[in-house]
Parts: structure tokens; sequence; C-alpha cells
């Protein structure tokens, strides 16, 4: 399909086929504790949560221990022999010590430093020192470390912090599981990871990454030339699709893009002398039956960036001419959010290529460290705001979806009555 | 400056003598290690690097080439990481024009806490 600057003139539709009204939206959620103390309860302690790529837990009795961050829960996921995935709470049931201290290993069994109680990684206690001190109340069938629902999707490993979840994880996927069904994760098993502490309310944070009318602006220097061209001056979105309390859209991508002459060093990296696209980690070749998916590039137009795909209530799955990259934003307090980006890529199979994603996660680090810096002003803003209100254009859809059902959840008695 | 403690002090493949004085401060064994550098370091020694650098590039690919990626000898593989260097310089002299972008906080939060291999 081709685009040109009519399809990106005038005002868009896509509020209106999203079902939604086109009032302001209120800030208050972006900055009160009371609400975020509402929705820690009724959205993370009740939601399906990201945690973890199944190839993060390569072999039988691999473990990783990963952070809750709404909750301050320390999560220790295992792999048991059988190869099934189970998360616990990482969290001593004699006294609360944490048992496992590492990020990452191999292990059948975890003792806990304190005192050495012994776990299996099937999370059943087999040993305590001096049992025959302790009282009747001690039984060991009810003392293993104790286990938070855990769910599988096309190596997407999910947790639920409720003692029995409403709804089962492919229900509270709902559409987006079809949606995405079949995607090929290329390079899922080696990720570039950066993190950091974001000073700004999570939501904030991620709507960032889910509207592309600031790229032109924030990232100018960096990526702001991939978004956006003459044809389409604002980076307005390609396509959108409300997906349950999910969504995707898909960003412009500018055919007009060459490398910066002024950058001698991408040239470098690319033999030929080719131009490529600073937002794209892998190499096409691999790529072909992964670009083949609907749900990549689905209006099927050169005029392509990516798509994003986000999960409800923190979770992105990006998809883009190279392959995948996830972002996650984990609420720590109303104006403060823990921020997690995984640039997927297969390992390189030449010097060039390795040195042309050395540039590419050079350069990534600065768009991050410019949406900090950015973030940082936004949440300033918020929080010394007269205007205690939000307008979002048609491109900014995303936003005004995602708040909403923020809110819906926070509303709703029951997760059923969430998603309805 | 020399802001990090890599373990790797020797020389490059003959020809590449010229580049050795850069070793201290740019021969990093991580991406991380790499970006710290950048950082830390001041605009003057960041074109240096890079003027020297980029004109070598073209025959260090060629040479580092001839061997297959994880295989590389010691010394190429040192002449190796001293070229990823140069993705990092490149962020200073050709995006900022200054060690770090304008307006943003140093230190900051901002943890590369996994790159890729090799030499990541």
């Amino acid at each position: 399909m081709d685009m040109t600057r009519e399809d990106f003139t005038g005002r868009g539709t896509f509020t209106e086929r999203f079902g939604l009204d086109t009032e302001v939206r209120s800030l208050e959620p972006y900055r009160s504790r009371e609400f975020f103390e509402l929705e820690r309860e009724k959205v993370f302690d009740r939601a399906w949560l990201y945690m973890a790529r199944e190839e993060e837990l390569p072999e039988q009795n691999s473990f990783i221990v990963k952070q809750l961050y709404p909750r301050n829960i320390s999560v220790l996921i295992t792999r048991d022999a059988s190869g099934h995935i189970q998360a616990f709470h990482n969290s001593c049931p004699h006294r609360g010590g944490i048992v496992v201290r590492e990020e990452a290993g191999r292990a059948s069994r975890f003792s806990c430093q304190y005192h050495k109680w012994t776990f299996n990684n099937k999370g059943s206690l087999l040993g305590v020192p001096d049992e025959e001190n302790f009282f009747p109340s001690l039984r060991k069938s009810t003392c293993g470390l104790k286990k938070i629902s855990t769910a599988m999707w096309e190596g997407w490993i999910f947790v639920n912090l409720m003692d029995e979840p409403e709804v089962t994880l492919e229900e509270f996927l709902g559409p987006i599981k079809d949606y995405l069904s079949g995607m090929i994760y290329l390079g899922a098993h080696n990720p570039v990871v950066y993190t950091a502490v974001l000073e700004a309310n999570w939501k904030a944070a991620s709507d960032a990454f889910i509207e592309t009318y600031h790229i032109p602006h924030i990232h100018k220097q960096t990526i702001g030339s991939t978004f956006a061209g003459t044809i389409n001056p604002h980076s307005r979105l390609i396509s959108a699709q409300p997906l349950g309390p999910h969504r995707t859209i898909s960003a412009f991508g500018n055919t007009e893009y060459a490398a910066d002459p002024n950058s001698r060093v991408e040239k470098l990296g690319s033999k030929a002398g080719e131009a490529g696209n600073v937002i794209a980690q892998a190499t096409l070749e691999d790529a072909a039956d992964y670009l083949k998916h609907p749900a990549v590039n689905p209006n099927r137009t050169n005029h392509w960036s990516m798509d994003i795909n986000q999960v409800f209530p923190n979770f992105h799955i990006d998809t883009n001419p190279g392959g995948f990259l996830t972002h996650q934003f984990w609420p720590m307090s109303e104006n403060q959010c823990f921020y997690e980006v995984r640039f997927y890529m297969n390992e390189a199979k030449h010097f060039r290529e390795r040195f042309l994603q050395e540039l590419y996660i050079a350069r990534v680090g600065e768009v991050v460290l410019e949406d900090l810096s950015n973030l940082w002003w936004t949440q300033r803003g918020i929080e010394s705001s007269g205007t205690a209100t939000m307008h979002l254009q048609d491109s900014e859809v995303a936003i005004r979806h995602s708040l909403d059902h923020v809110l819906k959840w926070t509303q709703s008695a029951t997760v059923k009555e969430a998603l309805a | 400056m020399s802001g990090h403690s890599s373990p790797v002090q020797q020389g490059l493949p003959s020809g590449f003598e010229a580049l050795e004085p850069f070793m201290a401060q740019w021969c990093c064994e991580t991406s991380a290690e790499r970006m710290e550098v950048r950082c830390e370091a001041d605009m003057g020694e960041i074109r240096s690097f890079y003027d020297s650098m980029i004109e070598r590039a073209d025959e260090a690919f060629d040479l580092i080439e001839r061997y297959p990626i994880g295989e590389m000898p010691d010394d190429v593989a040192r002449l190796a990481k001293l070229l990823l260097g140069l993705a990092q310089a490149s962020v200073a002299v050709e995006i900022h024009g200054q060690p770090r972008a304008p307006d943003t906080p140093y230190p900051n939060s901002i943890k590369l806490i996994r790159s890729t291999a090799p030499f990541g």
C-alpha cells in the first residue's frame, strides 16, 4: 500500500474507530498518591504481569530472580527437571529472608543462607536444621516456597498475584493472543538490556513509547529522520487497533532516510555503503519469514518503521524491520518507575555486523537518555500543573485507550468486569 | 583520563602500533565500559581517538575479518575492541559535538546490564 501526503492531512479517525470519546483526560492518575495505591491494588495485584522470556531459563534446573516492583516482591522463577516453569515468592517461610541471592543460575535445590532451610526447585521444603526443636505448628509439607500463579504464552512467562486468578492468562490476553499468534521472535535468546529508574509516573513513561508525535522534537538528532518525512512531517501513526485492554499501533517510516553524511562511522560498518536504518538491529536475511507475519507491518506499506503491541498494563512488544524489542514500566511510587528495555538480536556472524550492533547499542542508549531527561521534565510539569488535564490528538490514541483501561480496572469490582 | 581498569594491555598487530597510545583508555572488554569511557572523557581525547581510528578503520576491518569472529588472535582481538570504541566515540563527535547529550544528567540511572558477544 502506497501512502501520500493526503493520508496525513486533516484530522485522523483512529480515536473514533477505537470507540473513544475525544474529551480531555485528567492528569490526576499521573500524580496522585491515592491513585497509585488504587492502581497497585486493582491493576497490579489482579492483572497477569509479564516477567521473563523462557529463553532466560535455557535448560533443566535453570533459575532466575526478578523484582515485582509495585509490591517489592522478589520472585524466584525455576525450570525443573521436567521442564516445568514456576514462579515463587523468593522469601523463606521460616522468618522471611531472601532465599536465592543470585540473579540467575542453575540449581535443583536452594538453601536460605540464614538458617539453611533447604528447598527443591518445585518449592518443596526438604530440610530444616534442628527440626526437632520446632513445635507442632511446623508442618514441612505446608512450609514450601509460596507459589505465584504462573502461565506461559508463546515463550512469554506471566505471573498473577491473586491466590486464585479470576481469569486465565489466555482469557486475559484475549484478542492480542490471536493477533500475535505464531510470531517469530528473532534472537529471543540474546537481548541487549538497558535499565533505568525514571523520575516519572509509570504511565507517563509508557505513554512516551506509544506515540511518535514527540519523535521529530525530542529525538531530532538520533532517530527523528527515521520516523518523519516530507509526506508525514509530524510522524502520524499509519495504523492503530484496539485489542481488548491491549492495543497495537504502527509508526511511519521515512523512505527518504539515508545515513547522515556526517555519519562516517555508520558508513564504515556498511561495507557496500548501503544505507541502514538506525532502529534495525538484525540482518534482513534472517527476517524473511518474520516479515510475513500479518502483525508485522500490518498495512504492508514501505512507509513503515515499527509496530508497538502494548500488553496491558505495563509491557510493550515492538516489532521493526530487524526484529523485536520490549519495554516494561514498573510503578515504584506515583512519580518514579523502573524501566527496562530489551533489544533482541542474533549474535553477529561477521565483525562488521558486530560493529554496527555496537553503534546501534550506543545510539539507543542516547535515545533512552533523551527519554529519561524528557520524562523528568514531564513529571515536574504534571505535578506543578494548573491545568489538571491533558489534550490528546488522534495519533495519541493509544495513550487515551491505555489510560481508559487502567481507569476501568480501578473502578471494576472484579477482573471479569474490567475485561468485559 | 583512564577511568576503567582494562586487563588487556599488550600490543596491536603489526602496522597498527601508532594506535597503541589509545589502548589504555579505549580498549575495553564490554559495551558498558566503552559508554562510560566516552561519557567521562573530554572532547579533545575523544576527537583525537576518533580521528586516528577512523583513518585506519578500513584496514583494521580487513585484518579482523580474516579471522572467524570467535577465533581472533589476541592482538587482533585488541584491535577489534579498540574499533568498537569508535562506535561510542562517534556518538560524541557525530551526534552531540560534545562528550554527552546536551541538557542531560550525568551520572544518571541508566545501566547497560547486558550486551552482545563478542566483547559486549
